[in-house]
């Protein structure tokens, strides 16, 4: 911690994250002062301006500004989160796999990876759609009616989105495993599961990180451009990315509608992504200050 | 390096908003505009996949087709049928249109046209009643990929009596015997040896192989320049027999996304859009807002009947009773005010008001919540002290509501309707699908759990048969054909359905017209919302366009288009 | 070397051929047919034109047939119709294809024209306030969502100042190169801008990775120069990942550029894939696909070749 405090981008991409995590996962006690929920709209208020009852305004069908972009937060956080981390799992496991055991091993991965990087993503998301869990109308799947929209993007993301960290990983393997000290490992007699995880894993953590970390930003941004082609999370949940997109038709009457969520956006993704560059530094301890 | 970047970041972060807010606010005066004025732009949201006036049908394509071909009948702008290839339309009246009999012992009827004398194809070949008799035989070929054969099925015969004049034979007399709005002559000359394949001929004809070719056209403008997803260039007609359109050029242009639309129009890109297949009305109202002199936005309420049709086959639903109050609970007033500015109104049936068959003393389902609380209870859905309303079983009264995703104007109206039945004590879920998945599976397939937000677009007067009859109801045993998709099944309404097409007595018709209203707006087989409008975006200096509100489109009428003194 | 790539070659077209086997049954397992679609918007249509037509279209067959007979007929290289733009598959792709080439080219050549030197400048000052600042323009430049980014691009050079235009690639009635030229400025501009960020980062973070290396010490020691060792080594090194990322990305970017190709009204193989798989446009869709995935196995390929080209420690088998 002292010295990512050493790293001033980082702290400050830090705070602004917790700052938005705190302040989204406050959603439901803002709705519970104002006395209203994020979902409640009303058409008799339009695009209000900014007022004691409507902290940040109204958008284009009189829902509050503020309780929408609080709880878009927590969704385009957590699917942005949750997304990342099933990919870099993924990744990691593959990449490593492949790079160290090499031969038809290695081939299958990579050639499994180059299929999913060249599956269309946006296609697939439709066919995923159309497939729908919640067709058999129990009461129970009620609630999941919503939810699984979310689930369908963070599964389908995460699938295919771990082929970026897979491949870094493998090159990097590649370039590990080669040196002295893994060479010396195997002659020592460890077996390949131990080389990967202790010898190969801790080398190979860095480049994961990047990509990691740029790809929470990305699954983000990715969000948002599948709201901007009606692909995204769907009404009623609000996400940044379909705020954002909702907002462009008013574009130029109201700007401040796209204004706010586009700047959540590039705020967090820059947190993000600085967070990340702080955090290669740490956990590579050969990256001193000269 | 301890602290300063931090500073920095933030200053640069707030430079960096400010700027935005800056950007975004930005109006400054547009460029030139109207900088030649013999040439007219317009902007459409979508490129047509066909130029074959016959295969398939799609608005994109008869908004450009119609500048430079025309049919030989037509509705205008007061929803009148009118003639255009044709010299004057036939009617019974004027002996133009006989009653025979036709060939399974019901009422036929032969009816003659003729050609305009000076109708020539861009090449100077003139159009004849070869042409109609080649159109004929590609229309009712069944390996000539034509989606809609009703009308040529209905042709038993064509009599040819000179190379202007043929009479064709009907096998029934309905109303609108005269109406051959669809039958898009082609030329035999020219497209005769593509059609020596009938299973080719939709890939092989020229209006696909070579779409510039000048002797598929006769209107007023022919095309001259495709870029396949980007525009349509035309130029005047030589051939063209009316009179001469204003402008040397038309460009039709194809951007799909609305704002891009938008900043195409302010910065001079297009000159307009089109009403027809353009901006959805509440990004017109929005960049009305904004008050710029130089455009006008006109607003045409049409035929585009917004509505939910209900699953009748969902028990929940299908209690007539469940679906009054579902709309009376829905303030539809206040809404459709409220979005639309008053540019469209709720829709109390199928049948736009503006169309002379509309009763405007249907039932009506005014916002009442008190109504429809009482409506419920009367259905054995009682509140529960949880606030959600449940049957002697104890099951929860629940309403799925899919439409297309990324529609902004539904998705608005889903989330209305949402709010306003969950206060009835319903529980609402909201539930979209792309366009395809939507009207391919969910719709067409009757898979929607209960209610399904879109549209049908029609013609003046039209029998609603595909969308109540009992039989059109979409089924694997019909291969999915006919749009009852709701699984609406009345005898009466069959019996009016099939009564109002063959009733030729106006007045008589008025009142099945009427009846059929009543029992639809009784029935509720589709939860009526509103008739969309096309909003059309005008440059203030051009006139002449007036839009129809129906589905032909306004470029039949652009030698009316000129440029205001 | 020969028979790795020989080998590599042939797992790729295996994966060409697994590829087009799940994309033709992707798209078949997607709801409504193309005449069912036809059917859903025209209310006169009567089961028997619904029949007649699928017939017409062979979507009436089962699915294997139906792949087997696009197979056999696309190896002997009749790609069929396009039911979307009734053309030739062929001819259908061309202008797209030139299009996406066109503006993947020039934003990718002006992204790294800018990231690789920036890139190094902020590794041999990192952790420097100059090396803070890059990276906060490179992580900017990535933060910004491309569609708005484009919108924003549009509002300010197309309608506030009217310098560039809005949208297209040319001019309606052709135009010359200045022409297309200032068409491409604006898409190229925002795709470029996140292009710019990764590469800066990736150039980055290999160039410091690299110039860490105990053998660039040894360089150091040895009496050679800063410049040489940077230059000659430390970047060679450097550009093996950041060379993978790029040859990787070839693929991804085709029909990655489709939001950009949407705000700009821009004719290109996304636009092109997108709404083929949407309009249930079987074979231009399955065209443009394998077209996309060909790219990106050839990218990895390329990838490989270049690995072993660049890093003379890595030897194949």
């Amino acid at each position: 911690m002292k010295r990512l405090a050493a790293h001033p981008p980082a702290v400050f991409g830090l705070a602004l994250l917790l700052l938005l995590a705190v302040a989204a996962a406050a959603a439901g006690m803002a709705e519970g002062w104002l006395g209203f929920d994020a979902e409640w709209l009303d058409l008799s208020a339009q695009m209000a301006p900014p007022s004691a009852l409507h902290p940040l305004g109204t958008d284009e069908v009189g829902r509050d500004l503020l309780l929408r972009l609080l709880r878009g937060g927590q969704i385009s956080l957590a699917v942005g989160l949750v997304t990342a981390l099933v990919a870099a799992f993924l990744g990691t496991l593959i990449g490593l796999t492949a790079g160290y055991l090499g031969g038809p091993i290695d081939a299958l991965l990579m050639r499994l990876t180059d299929g999913v990087i060249a599956l269309p993503l946006l296609p697939l998301l439709i066919v995923l759609g159309a497939v729908d869990p919640t067709r058999l109308d129990l009461p129970a799947e009620l609630f999941r009616s919503e939810l699984a929209g979310l689930v369908r993007i963070v599964v389908i993301i995460g699938l295919v989105g771990w082929t970026t960290v897979a491949r870094l990983v493998r090159a990097a393997t590649l370039t590990v495993k080669v040196q002295d000290f893994v060479r010396a490992a195997e002659a020592l007699g460890a077996g390949p599961a131990r080389i990967m995880a202790v010898h190969i894993l801790p080398n190979v953590v860095s480049p994961m990180i990047v990509a990691t970390t740029l790809s929470v930003g990305n699954i983000i941004l990715l969000e948002s451009a599948l709201s901007f082609l009606g692909l995204g999370v769907q009404p009623p949940l609000p996400s940044w990315g379909n705020m954002l997109s909702a907002a462009l038709e008013q574009m130029y009457s109201d700007p401040a509608l796209a204004i706010w969520p586009g700047t959540l956006i590039f705020l967090t993704v820059l947190s993000f992504n600085l967070v990340g560059d702080g955090l290669q530094e740490l956990i590579d301890p050969r990256s001193g200050k000269d | 390096m301890h602290g300063s970047p931090a500073c920095i970041n933030i200053a640069g972060m707030r430079r960096l908003l400010f700027s935005l807010i800056a950007l975004l606010g930005l109006v400054l005066d547009g460029p030139e505009l109207r900088a030649d004025p013999s040439q007219l732009v317009i902007g459409i949201s979508q490129f047509p996949s066909t130029f074959n006036p016959l295969i398939d049908s799609m608005a994109a394509r008869e908004y450009i087709l119609d500048m430079a071909r025309r049919p030989f009948t037509t509705y205008d702008k007061d929803w009148a049928l009118v003639c255009m290839l044709c010299t004057s339309l036939p009617t019974l009246g004027n002996g133009q249109a006989v009653a025979e009999p036709g060939p399974d012992g019901r009422r036929g009827v032969a009816v003659t046209y003729s050609i305009q004398p000076q109708a020539r194809w861009g090449d100077g070949v003139p159009v004849t009643t070869k042409d109609v008799l080649f159109t004929w035989e590609v229309g009712r070929h069944p390996q000539s990929g034509v989606a809609d054969g009703e009308l040529f099925r209905r042709i038993v015969a064509i009599d040819v009596k000179d190379a202007k004049t043929f009479t064709m034979h009907f096998d029934r007399l309905t109303y609108d015997y005269n109406a051959i709005n669809d039958f898009a002559l082609l030329p035999e000359h020219l497209e005769r040896a593509a059609f020596a394949n009938p299973a080719e001929y939709r890939n092989k004809s020229l209006y696909e192989a070579d779409t510039t070719n000048p002797g598929l056209y006769f209107g007023p403008y022919r095309i001259t320049e495709v870029a396949r997803g980007q525009y349509v260039v035309l130029e005047r007609n030589p051939s063209w027999y009316g009179r001469p359109p204003a402008f040397a050029r038309i460009v039709v242009k194809a951007i799909e996304a609305t704002p891009a639309l938008e900043a195409n129009l302010l910065s001079g890109g297009i000159d307009m859009v089109a009403g027809e297949v353009g901006m959805p009305v509440d990004a017109a109202l929005a960049f009305e807002r904004r008050g710029r002199p130089e455009w006008v936005v006109l607003y045409k309420p049409g035929l585009v009947y917004e509505h939910m049709t209900v699953n009748l086959d969902n028990p929940m639903l299908a209690d007539r009773r469940v679906r009054q109050a579902l709309l009376y609970g829905l303030d539809r007033e206040s809404m459709v005010r409220q979005l639309f500015r008053g540019k469209q109104a709720v829709a109390n049936s199928l049948v736009n008001p503006l169309d002379w068959c509309a009763d405007p003393t249907v039932r009506t389902y005014p916002f009442d919540p008190a109504k429809a609380a009482q409506l419920l209870d009367d259905a054995g859905w009682r509140l529960g002290s949880d606030g959600h309303r449940r049957n002697a079983q104890g099951q929860a009264l629940w309403v799925e509501l899919m439409s297309t995703a990324g529609n902004r104007t539904r998705e608005i109206m889903e989330l209305v309707a949402q709010q306003a039945w969950k206060r009835l004590g319903l529980t609402v879920t909201l539930h979209n699908q792309p366009a395809r998945t939507f009207f391919g599976d969910s719709v067409l397939k009757h898979a929607f759990p209960s209610l399904a937000l879109f549209a049908w677009m029609s013609a003046p007067e039209n029998v609603p048969r595909a969308e109540l009859h009992s039989t059109m109801v979409p089924s694997k045993a019909n291969n999915f054909a006919g749009e009852n998709v709701g699984g609406y099944r009345n005898p009466r309404m069959d019996a009016l359905l099939d009564a109002i097409e063959v009733e030729l007595d106006r007045d008589k018709r008025r009142l099945l017209w009427a009846e059929l209203q009543a029992l639809y707006a009784e029935d509720l087989p589709d939860l009526p919302l509103t008739f969309r409008a096309d909003p059309f975006i005008l440059p203030v200096w051009l006139k002449g366009v007036e839009p129809t509100g129906h589905q032909y489109p306004t470029t039949l009428w652009i030698e009316d288009w000129h440029v205001a003194k | 070397m020969t028979r790795h790539l020989a080998g590599r070659f042939l797992q790729a077209l295996l994966v060409m051929l697994v590829m087009s086997f799940l994309v033709y049954g992707l798209i078949g397992l997607m709801p409504g047919d193309p005449v069912e679609l036809m059917a859903a918007g025209s209310p006169k249509m009567t089961p028997d034109d619904v029949a007649r037509l699928k017939a017409l279209y062979g979507v009436d067959r089962p699915l294997l047939e139906r792949y087997w007979h696009w197979l056999s007929s696309a190896a002997s290289g009749d790609l069929g119709y396009s039911r979307l733009t009734s053309q030739t598959v062929t001819a259908a792709l061309a202008h797209p294809l030139s299009n996406t080439v066109a503006l993947m080219a020039t934003s990718l050549a002006v992204a790294l024209l800018a990231a690789f030197p920036v890139g190094v400048i902020a590794a041999l000052r990192q952790g420097r306030p100059l090396d803070h600042g890059l990276n906060l323009v490179a992580f900017a430049a990535i933060s910004l969502p491309v569609f708005w980014l484009g919108l924003v691009l549009i509002i300010l050079f197309a309608v506030g100042l009217a310098w560039l235009p809005a949208s297209g690639v040319a001019t309606v009635g052709g135009g010359g190169l200045v022409d297309r030229l200032r068409h491409l400025i604006l898409p190229v501009a925002a795709l470029a801008v996140a292009s710019f960020g990764h590469y800066m980062r990736y150039m980055r973070a290999a160039m410091i990775g690299a110039l860490r290396q105990d053998w660039i010490r040894t360089a150091r020691a040895k009496g050679l120069s800063w410049a040489q060792v940077v230059l000659r080594h430390a970047l060679r090194n450097a550009l093996i990942p950041v060379v993978t990322i790029l040859a990787l990305d070839v693929g991804t970017l085709f029909s990655g550029v489709l939001v950009t190709e949407t705000v700009f009204a821009y004719p290109g193989m996304g636009k092109l894939i997108y709404d083929a798989v949407m309009g249930n446009d079987y074979n231009l869709a399955l065209a443009g696909l394998m077209l996309a995935t060909g790219l990106t196995l050839a990218g990895s390929l390329l990838a490989d070749l270049l690995y072993g080209l660049l890093d003379p420690r890595i030897r194949f088998r």
